[in-house]
């Protein structure tokens, strides 16, 4: 009899171009609550779906109760009672919650002895017992689509739950919640082990793995760091086994000055293609040399606002303001010559052209003036020297410089290239929409820094973010959003971390 | 009256079969515009099995048009493995895919009929001349004023057909494997961490829809073309597309909408014959469906929602 | 083997991959046909032969009074002239990210419209006609390409469904014009357009030989390096490019996507005009009642064979020319239905449209052989932090 119930023993796993696992070995035991930490690429998340029967590994084995196993899908891996809750949520919008949870395992029936037919109607009654057992409350018969995002990740919770898994993985949980829902999490994950189920924990969130996990493994670009006792290591010490260095927790924020308001938004409201409302009469100011941020869970409407300031979408009502200028009509372009730089959220699908050169993508902001183009002929050495000095400015890698594809570069010189080409524009406002979402320590560290010197600079800065620790690191005045209403904005003193999760989840108080 | 119903109808179903192997395989997530070119293929695959047993079993022999709609199901099958592997396998551009098939449709069937031909009878004919099918009315259905012109002079096939459509919506929505095939143009990537085989789904969506398109054609050959030859390809493929996108991709909608495009090109004609139009200007009617379709588009192309993942070709390594 | 796989690999990963991929569908094409045609019992080479002998490029045994080898070589130019101008439509609305099915109507219309007008006009110079014919071409084109655009932007109408229906609608309507109104009674098709009017001189004499000059070639070529210029190195040609490749990054970086997609649909229209009236006061003097020419599907397997480059339509026009134009020749003298042309062209056209998969197996194979020269040099160094490091920046 093992001592572990789960072991992976020198598992090597390569990809195209990368190794994602190199010999790792882990040994998990029953019933506790084990942590993989590591930045994004560090293979935590290859190594778990190899367990979850996603991949199979190149070199290496994976013992499930001291019996060698071989999964070559997800099925196999359920059969021994491991189940995994993805980051990127495995749900079928039109589908109900139950059709959702029981998809690969449908209670089937032979209506009139012949005919093969899915008992919804068995699967909704299962659910709604098993939802209740586990404090994990939802309606079987609403659509995925029309469910929040804390709902979303219970249905991914109880599709483990149905199938009986006994082993359960949890990659990146925290990633889409507000505090108060962060902590019903870590109590179901509490209960679970209570009830005798082994969790596997990844994240890169240290915090959370000092209030829930027992152990806690490290890795670091695809090798194992170390196992240790979460109990006997402090934050400090595992932050920097994740990084390799020593890490820096706070930035240096120098005291606020603000200048004059460069973008006031008045009255805006903004409605979705079902003429709903997603953002309701919302109006906050910012000066040069503020960074105002916009906290809230994902999905409340702030992507719309950053949309319909930047021009993507339109306004239904209110007037947007920038450096005097009311733009509330005017096209992208002009609003970008009035003063407006953009980082999106959606970087590469939207910030970035990918089978485009890296050159002509630092263009873009630029492509149609002098000296880019001149009576509508492109000039290609403008070009060129545009993009060289932006690659020396922002240190972006890319093989075959200026000429570099940029679906060939890392996401995070994509990401580099896309933050430069906006600061190179030096404008009045800079938006924000989730600027380190994906990154690692090093690249988080510089985006700080470089959001910092912006607001230095006398640039408003309009930080859009579902990273709460960001928030009230950098912001000097905070608005929350809950379902497309600004409930509360403050100066960033005067609220704690605890105050702004309450407003994120729409309690207003007095 | 009658006769608008009768040849509405006649049209109707054979369209609304390819729309719904066309739908099959777009809800599995695999964009299809190649059900021109799956008709043609599976129509020339059934009118050279009736070529080829008319002199074995008796011209006339009614048996012959059900081998040959068996025989343009399974060459229509046959044939969609080329979509299939461009687009599965390798991944290529699904519409640039969809064209393709359509051009190559054409090329191979005009080559091999003229192959066909002249080693079976030594002339080097681009078509295949088919025997009429015969029609039943169904008795007291049919004596109904207007709408019982539904009933009258029926094709055999369009019962089969009938019967086709009620099972396949059937298997698309109440079967796991209908569920699943859904799930799977929704998004791929739940149905591959819940067990089950994208890939395998995929073909066999692709398949079903060559199979269906096969029996479309084969059954548009012998009730409006009486024969097999290059006139074949008539755009129907693409009013089956279009069909499919008002009915905004379920089976119910779109039955309507082919129902609306048979009785708008039989009503057209008819209209055409009543007002004592010469012959010439048939052609302004047969226009109708065309335009009717391009009408439609424009006000129902807006609020349409495609299932989420056509179009893009499945890739088991993203995340 | 693998020598030869890392040779193509290599060829398919660098500067010239796209017409390696070209190269190569060619060479599978003709292997393909050659199989085939040895099943028929035929000789290949004396096939791909006949079909060079049906254009010009080589000479035949024998000549009929009043042509010769120029005659077939003109002939076959003749038949090219159309095909590019089709093809460089295909690629201009392709780099918007749009697929204009709609050629042969275009074509079909424009060649109808400019033969009413100006074909039948009997009191025209021809340096009057034949400008006009090429004006009324590419407006005539124009408006339906804006037409198709306009559906697109504003009612989200897929374009391949919109043309096809548009070329069916084009089909019935010039079908009926001409079979009520212009018919020629003998021949059944439209009467013939004036030689004033027409873009080909017809029975010119070279030598004693009864040429046709395609005078509408030097368009076509023309029109190939402006499309080329315009795409590399025109601001319009970079906006239509981002449109076609991302139309999220197009609008965010403030380019006007309805505009671009209009302005690409219109040209590729205006384009496909010029190819029919090339075509049809051209390649030929009449329009047969509802029959849509086949060229305006041929310009697909031309523009993918070309790789989507203009300059390199002119080349696969001249391929896909060769078997199109060489295929009368090449049955009557080997007795094999001409329809292997166009299965020859489609056989092409699929071999064509994998060259992304051929690319992508090239990537990989090439990822697989640094990775194992890499291995084996790893092996002496111990594998440290820093070459991942440099690996992930």
């Amino acid at each position: 009899m093992s001592e572990y119930i789960v072991e992976m023993r020198h598992i090597t796993k390569r990809f195209p171009g990368i190794i994602a696992n190199n010999d790792v070995s882990i040994g998990i035991r029953k019933g506790e609550v084990y942590a993989l930490l590591g930045e994004n690429g560090a293979g935590k998340s290859t190594l778990m779906s190899m367990l979850f029967g996603m991949y199979e590994p190149d070199e290496g084995e994976i013992l499930i109760d001291g019996k060698t196993v071989t999964f070559h899908s997800s099925t196999d891996a359920a059969a021994c009672s491991i189940g995994m809750v993805h980051q990127h949520f495995k749900l079928v919008e039109p589908f109900t919650i139950a059709e959702n949870i029981v998809l690969g395992v449908e209670p089937m029936e032979k209506r009139l002895g012949v005919l093969p037919w899915v008992n919804i109607r068995k699967a909704n009654e299962q659910i709604s017992e098993l939802s209740k057992a586990y404090g994990l409350e939802v309606n079987p018969t609403d659509r995925i689509e029309d469910v929040p995002v804390s709902v979303r990740q219970r249905v991914e919770i109880l599709k483990m739950l149905y199938r009986g898994a006994e082993i359960m993985i949890f990659d990146e949980p925290t990633a889409v919640l507000t505090p108060q829902e962060i902590d019903f999490l870590l109590q179901i994950i509490d209960n679970l082990r209570k009830d005798g189920k082994t969790i596997i924990l990844i994240t890169h969130k240290i915090a959370e793995i000092k209030r829930i996990a027992d152990r806690c493994a490290i890795l670091r670009q695809g090798r194992l760091i170390d196992v240790r006792d979460v109990a006997e290591s402090s934050v400090q010490d595992l932050a920097d086994l994740m990084v390799g260095r020593q890490v820096r927790f706070t930035q240096d924020k120098a005291a606020p000055n603000f200048r004059d308001p460069v973008l006031e938004v008045q009255n805006l409201t903004v409605r979705d293609e079902h003429k709903f409302e997603v953002v309701k009469d919302v109006s906050f100011t910012v000066h040069g040399g503020e960074i105002f941020a916009i906290a809230g869970v994902s999905g409340n409407g702030q992507e719309e606002i950053a949309d319909a300031i930047a021009g993507l979408v339109k306004a239904a009502s209110g007037k947007i303001i920038l450096n005097g200028k009311d733009i509330t009509g005017e096209p992208v372009r002009e609003r970008c010559l009035t003063g407006l730089s953009y980082i999106p959220e959606d970087r590469n699908a939207t910030g970035t052209i990918p089978d485009m050169t890296l050159q002509e993508n630092l263009a873009l902001r630029e492509y149609y003036k002098e000296p880019f183009s001149k009576k509508g002929i492109l000039q290609h050495d403008a070009f060129r020297r545009y993009a060289d000095q932006l690659i020396e400015t922002y240190d972006i890698r890319c093989a075959q410089g200026p000429d570099t594809v940029l679906r060939s570069m890392s996401g995070g010189n994509q990401q580099k290239a896309i933050v430069g080409r906006e600061i190179e524009e030096q404008t009045s406002l800079i938006i924000f929409v989730q600027p380190t979402r994906g990154l690692d320590i090093g690249a988080i560290e510089n985006i700080h820094r470089q959001i910092l010197q912006e607001r230095d600079r006398g640039a408003a800065i309009l930080l859009i973010s579902l990273e709460l620790e960001e928030v009230m690191m950098l912001a000097d005045t905070i608005g929350v959003l809950y379902r497309g209403e600004m409930l509360r904005i403050d100066s960033a003193e005067n609220m704690t971390m605890q105050e702004v999760g309450r407003y994120m989840m729409g309690v207003r108080e007095a | 009256m009658n006769k608008v119903f009768t040849d509405g109808l006649s049209f109707a179903l054979p369209l609304l079969i390819m729309a719904v192997g066309a739908l099959y395989s777009e809800k599995s997530g695999v964009t299809n515009l190649a059900i021109e070119g799956f008709q043609g293929v599976g129509a020339f695959f059934g009118a050279l099995a009736a070529t080829l047993l008319a002199p074995l079993m008796g011209n006339g022999n009614q048996m012959i048009i059900y081998i040959a709609i068996l025989c343009a199901a399974v060459g229509g099958a046959l044939f969609s493995c080329i979509h299939g592997l461009l687009c599965i396998r390798f991944r290529a551009n699904q519409v640039i895919s969809g064209v393709v098939i359509n051009i190559l449709s054409v090329a191979l069937t005009a080559f091999f009929t003229s192959a066909a031909n002249t080693a079976i009878n030594g002339t080097a004919s681009n078509k295949f001349v088919l025997d009429v099918s015969a029609r039943f009315s169904i008795p007291l259905l049919s004596q109904i004023p207007w709408i019982g012109g539904l009933f009258t002079n029926m094709y055999p096939f369009e019962i089969i057909i009938i019967v086709l459509v009620i099972i396949l919506w059937y298997l698309l929505n109440r079967t796991r494997f209908g569920m699943r095939l859904r799930a799977c143009g929704e998004n791929p990537q739940a149905v591959d961490a819940a067990g089950a085989n994208v890939i395998r789904i995929r073909w066999t969506a692709v398949m079903i829809s060559g199979a269906l398109s096969g029996i479309g054609g084969i059954c548009f050959a012998y009730s409006l073309i009486g024969n097999f030859s290059p006139s074949i390809y008539q755009g129907f493929g693409y009013l089956a597309i279009a069909a499919m996108i008002f009915g905004n991709w379920s089976i119910g909608p779109t039955t309507l909408a082919c129902l609306v495009f048979g009785l708008a090109k039989s009503g057209g004609l008819q209209l055409c014959i009543a007002a004592g139009l010469p012959s010439n200007y048939t052609d302004l009617f047969l226009m109708l469906p065309y335009v009717l379709t391009l009408l439609l588009l424009v006000f129902f192309s807006k609020k349409n929602h495609p299932p989420k993942a056509a179009g893009e070709p499945w890739d088991k390594s993203k995340r | 083997m693998k020598k030869k796989n890392i040779f193509l690999a290599r060829r398919l990963t660098g500067r010239y991959a796209s017409l390696w991929v070209s190269v190569i569908a060619i060479l599978l094409t003709i292997v393909t046909a050659s199989i085939l045609l040895l099943i028929m019992g035929k000789n290949p080479l004396t096939a791909f032969a006949s079909f060079l002998q049906g254009c010009g490029f080589l000479a035949k045994e024998n000549y009929g009074g009043g042509s010769g080898q120029l005659t077939d070589m003109l002939d076959f130019l003749n038949y090219l002239t159309p095909l590019i101008l089709a093809s460089l439509a295909f690629i201009t609305a392709f780099k918007a990210g749009l697929f204009n099915i709609g050629i042969s109507g275009q074509m079909l219309l424009a060649g109808f419209t400019a033969t009413v007008l100006v074909g039948y006009n009997k009191a025209l110079s021809p340096f009057i006609a034949k400008p006009l014919v090429l004006l009324i071409g590419l407006i005539v084109g124009g408006l339906t390409g804006v037409l198709v655009g306009y559906l697109k932007y504003r009612f989200n109408i897929h374009e391949v469904v919109s043309t096809i229906m548009i070329n069916y609608i084009i089909s019935y309507l010039t079908g009926f014009f001409i079979n009520n109104y212009h018919v020629d009674m003998m021949t059944r098709n439209s009467k013939v357009c004036t030689p004033e009017a027409r873009l080909t001189l017809t029975n010119v004499m070279i030598g004693d030989m009864k040429c046709k000059i395609p005078l509408g070639l030097i368009i076509a070529i023309l029109i190939a390096l402006l499309v080329s210029f315009l795409f590399r190195k025109t601001v319009l040609g970079f906006e239509i490019k981002a449109v076609g490749q991302n139309r999220r990054c197009s609008e965010y970086s403030g380019i006007r996507v309805s505009r671009t997609i209009l302005i690409s649909m219109g040209l590729s229209g205006a384009i496909a005009g010029l190819a029919g009236v090339a075509y049809y006061l051209g390649y030929t003097n009449t329009i047969i009642p509802k029959s849509l020419p086949s060229m305006g599907y041929d310009s697909i397997s031309v523009a993918l064979l070309g790789s989507g480059s203009p300059i390199g339509s002119i080349f696969a026009a001249a391929v896909v020319s060769v078997f199109q134009q060489g295929s009368n020749y090449m049955s009557s003298s080997l007795g094999v239905a001409k329809e292997i042309a166009s299965l020859i062209t489609g056989i092409l056209l699929l071999f064509a449209s994998c060259g992304n998969y051929m690319k992508y197996l090239a990537g990989r194979t090439m990822q697989q052989t640094s990775e194992i020269a890499s291995q084996g040099s790893s092996r002496t160094a111990p594998a440290s932090p820093e070459s991942k490091e440099a690996k992930t920046k």
